[in-house]
């Protein structure tokens, strides 16, 4: 049974690929698109029910081993193509080094590692599935609508959507065998199609900075593929086994290893776009928004941080260990800083994306229970809400035609479902008692004996607060001018939101029960260094060593204030409305307006504080990257 | 904790400590007053301010201003029951978090420019205080290897002595969270300093006499949180209580009003400077 799970999860996905892209009939891909989400999502949920680690060495009896060699070869192949046709040397010199590293280490590889528990369901791996099986198919639902409008804009004589799906859908299958895997070398590989993915969605719109972001991006992930390699190719002379299981069963006597598991964390951060390497992350924004949806939240960067936590056995305990650390909680604070200087909504949730990510490998690097509890947390939570706000950036903009927040203001007079829901979603990001939060206070409180990471993540966590409330505040900034009417959308916009926001704040609510159901499994397996009590749950309340977060109880409290703010809401709406308070200068017709010189009606207006002089780009981006190019280094000396 | 004293935390938490920082602030206004050459109004005044609000017409810009007034107020009171029912201590922290950020998006609800400006005032005030907030908390994690309040009462030694600097940073918080000088960027009590008065400026009648009383539930948490610093004494508690208000005052009406950047630097600076060599005693200690 897991068996037909499994490659309904991995394989299905290349093949409903195939037919996306071979099927040029819009009615048809609706329907392929809803039936491999259907499945994708049941599958993903049916994982749930087999308690037991899982190992499967062939997928439904057919051993695919040789197909993903030649796969694996393709795929740099088409690398190099690219490299060689857009004349970036980079990629040329990146992608022929793996060619050839590739082919050696398939030469000198050891024999007992292909054939062999190829798969390994467990705890992590399931949270990772659920997350890019359920999150990424309401993300390609979403798309359906999306993409439909896109291209309407765009005036385009023949309809790139089949090869928009196809890749989309073979995003999710490479990101389910990613997690999935137990080999090393087919990780690799996997790891390979998600970078090329990414690539051939940035690309999508082929305008000239599309073009350029998604080189930009594929150098940049081709380098953490290079590591990855070179890691792989060194743990394997060094151990014999490329069996990730037995690799993290070897590593806490082996500590010589642990420089190519520094080279293997070098890819996670390419790959989770951590400073320095946010830059493509960043790019990548100029892609229709559900890519951007979909590299943020269910794919792409997770991919860099599950290397974290899968890995973090290798190096928990360690000084390479505090280093993650640090890199991950400079991350954190840093990228957050950024994200107070922008006033465009995309990069203010890439930024967003990149801080979290860091949060989440600073979790890894802290390495106790609690810590990487916290982080399995992180990951889940932050891709719904992210998949969330991504979404609702995407209708919105569809509707005004810009992603500046400056031009969302007052956006409820307009689309008051969608603002809402937005509002919601900024507030699951930052407030008790949602996930995201208990995620933060659990990280936190496991760092507390880090002097110098819990200042880093107190300052983080701060502007964290800053850059999303000043968000969800302007969203609602309007005058009072009569009734607003809901906006009317299609079914397949609506409804992913409604599911993403509905989705976060239940996952909320059952946060101890996911916690004892999956997490504490999850880290209660892992062989820890750091010996630590696990954190338990009793009556909803999530109990670590040192605190406690009533999560069930703060919901109850939650809900009675929400809804008595409500019910006055509800009552002040009987109010007769004023204007704002402009010195009692109002013009007696408009009371939004004052009476200026001359008489004239000023309608006064007022931006947010970006604080550009301090956190703008162009003041810390040198400083900043510096400083992670600095850490990283540290880190991998720290390996040594 | 028992039934009963869960009930005596609850009445403590929801009824007398809010009447008890309404007296205080009447005091506060009086003494202030004196120190202005002026008589001051009556202690209860603070009573009589909300009770007059209470009774307003309810007049808004935006409805959203009463949804975003109540819970303001729900995330104050429920900071406070936490920390009478003993509660996790940055657990606290988080929640009076949530009135805070309600507050600031109630006034960013109105495109008033003194309300707007308020507003990102106080984002600023937020971030300068929080971290500070929570380099504190994390002080007294590693003084008594614990973040639950209970722990606080199981030391024998007040935690003053071991939490020295890390007090005198609390102090800074503090100012900026009752809104005092120099650092009240975003609303200030001072007539000289502010024709309108920031991010309260659209909140009015009913809905600002709410907002008042979650700003009084907001001090009763400072006080509270300042209070575990001498945690062994009733008589030490009031004495250190009494005098570190009384040099608020002081300090409100000889210093002026400065800018969010001075702000921000002092706090962050100065703040971290003394957490972290405080911290270090702790570690090393």
């Amino acid at each position: 049974m897991p068996d037909t799970l499994l490659f309904i999860l991995v394989v299905v996905p290349f093949i409903a690929a195939l037919g996306l892209y071979a099927l040029r009939i819009e009615s048809l891909r609706m329907v392929l698109v809803l039936a491999t989400a259907v499945l994708l999502t049941g599958s993903s949920l049916a994982l749930f029910s087999h308690e037991t680690v899982a190992f499967s060495t062939t997928l439904l009896g057919v051993n695919p081993q040789p197909l993903i060699v030649l796969l694996d070869f393709v795929v740099l192949f088409i690398i190099l193509a690219v490299g060689l046709s857009a004349k970036h040397r980079l990629i040329i010199y990146l992608a022929g080094a793996q060619i050839v590293l590739l082919a050696i280490f398939k030469l000198v590889s050891p024999a007992e590692a292909t054939g062999q528990a190829m798969f390994l369901v467990d705890p992590l791996a399931k949270l990772m599935v659920f997350v890019v099986s359920v999150v990424g198919s309401v993300i390609i639902l979403h798309a359906l609508p999306y993409m439909k409008n896109h291209e309407e804009h765009l005036h385009l004589t023949t309809s790139r959507q089949p090869q928009f799906f196809a890749v989309m859908v073979l995003f999710l299958g490479a990101m389910n065998g990613l997690v999935l895997t137990n080999d090393l070398g087919n990780f690799y590989f996997f790891f390979e199609v998600t970078t090329l993915c990414s690539f051939l969605l940035i690309r999508h719109d082929l305008t000239d900075e599309a073009k350029a972001n998604s080189l930009r991006a594929l150098w940049i992930n081709s380098l953490g593929g290079l590591a990855l390699l070179i890691g792989l190719l060194w743990i394997s002379l060094d151990l014999g086994t490329v069996n990730i299981q037995q690799i993290l069963a070897q590593t806490p006597e082996a500590a010589f290893l642990l420089l190519p598991i520094g080279l293997l964390c070098f890819a996670g951060l390419t790959k989770a776009a951590q400073l320095p390497f946010q830059s493509w992350l960043l790019g990548a924004m100029v892609a229709p928004t559900p890519t951007s949806a979909l590299l943020h939240s269910a794919t792409m960067v997770k991919a860099g941080v599950y290397l974290f936590l899968r890995f973090s056995p290798a190096y928990s305990g360690t000084f390479f260990s505090t280093t993650v650390a640090f890199v991950g909680g400079f991350t954190f604070l840093a990228a957050a800083a950024l994200a107070i200087s922008q006033s465009n909504g995309k990069k203010i949730l890439a930024y967003s994306t990149v801080s979290n990510l860091g949060l989440i490998i600073a979790c890894a690097g802290i390495g106790t229970p609690a810590a990487i509890a916290a982080g399995m947390f992180l990951i889940m939570f932050h891709a719904v809400s992210k998949a969330l706000i991504f979404l609702c950036v995407g209708t919105i903009e569809q509707r005004i035609a810009s992603r500046d927040i400056e031009d969302m203001r007052g956006l409820y007079a307009i689309m008051p479902v969608t603002a809402i829901i937005t509002v919601l979603g900024a507030l699951t990001m930052i407030l008790p008692p949602f996930g995201m939060l208990l995620g933060k206070w659990m990280a936190i409180e496991a760092s507390a004996h880090n002097i110098l990471l819990v200042i880093i993540l107190a300052l983080g966590s701060a502007i964290t607060v800053l850059y999303w409330a000043r968000w969800a505040g302007l969203l609602m900034s309007y005058p009072f001018k009569g009734r607003i009417y809901p906006e009317s959308q299609p079914a397949l916009t609506r409804l992913p939101l409604l599911g993403l926001i509905g989705g976060a704040l239940l996952l909320s609510f059952y946060a101890p029960a996911i916690y004892n159901s999956l997490i504490y499994p999850a880290i209660s397996a892992l062989p820890l260094a750091m010996v630590d009590t696990v954190p338990a749950t009793s009556w909803g309340i999530l109990v670590l060593d040192r605190g406690s977060f009533p999560v069930i109880p703060l919901f109850l409290v939650a809900a009675l204030g929400l809804f008595a703010a409500i019910y006055f809401y509800k009552l002040a709406g009987k109010v007769k409305p004023t204007g704002p308070y402009l010195s009692g200068a109002q013009t007696p017709d408009d009371a939004s307006a004052y009476a200026g010189p001359l008489r004239q009606s000023i309608i006064p207006s007022s931006s947010n504080y970006y604080l550009e002089k301090i956190f703008g780009e162009v003041a810390i981006n040198r400083w900043v990257n510096t400083a992670a190019i600095v850490l990283i280094l540290l880190m991998l000396g720290g390996g040594l | 904790m028992t039934s009963a004293q869960v009930f005596l935390a609850l009445i403590a938490a929801l009824f007398l400590a809010p009447l008890a920082v309404g007296v205080l602030t009447g005091v506060d206004r009086r003494i202030t007053a004196r120190m202005q050459s002026r008589l001051g109004p009556p202690i209860l005044q603070p009573f009589y301010d909300i009770g007059k609000l209470l009774g307003k017409e309810p007049m808004l810009a935006n409805h959203w201003l009463a949804f975003c007034s109540f819970l303001y107020l729900a995330g104050a009171v429920t900071s406070v029951v936490l920390f009478f029912l003993q509660a996790d201590l940055l657990l606290i922290f988080f929640v009076q978090a949530v009135g805070s950020v309600f507050l600031v998006i109630g006034a960013l609800t109105v495109p008033s420019p003194y309300s707007q400006i308020g507003a990102h005032r106080e984002l600023l005030q937020i971030i300068a205080y929080e971290p500070l907030l929570i380099l504190v908390i994390v002080g007294i994690f590693l003084a008594t290897g614990s973040f639950k309040i209970e722990a606080v009462y199981a030391m024998e030694q007040p935690l003053l002595f071991k939490l020295p600097l890390l007090f005198l940073v609390l102090g800074i918080a503090l100012t900026i969270k009752l809104r005092k000088s120099p650092f009240d960027i975003s609303a200030s009590h001072h007539a000289h300093q502010e024709i309108v008065r920031g991010v309260y400026t659209e909140y009015s009648g009913p809905y600002l006499a709410i907002v008042e009383i979650a700003h009084w539930f907001e001090i009763v948490l400072i006080l509270c949180l300042l209070s575990l610093f001498w945690s062994t004494g009733v008589v030490g508690l009031v004495l250190l209580l009494g005098i570190t208000y009384f040099v608020e005052i002081l300090v409100d009406n000889t210093t002026s009003r400065m800018t969010w950047r001075w702000m921000l630097g002092t706090a962050w600076i100065t703040g971290i400077t003394f957490s972290l060599i405080n911290l270090l005693w702790l570690y090393y200690g």
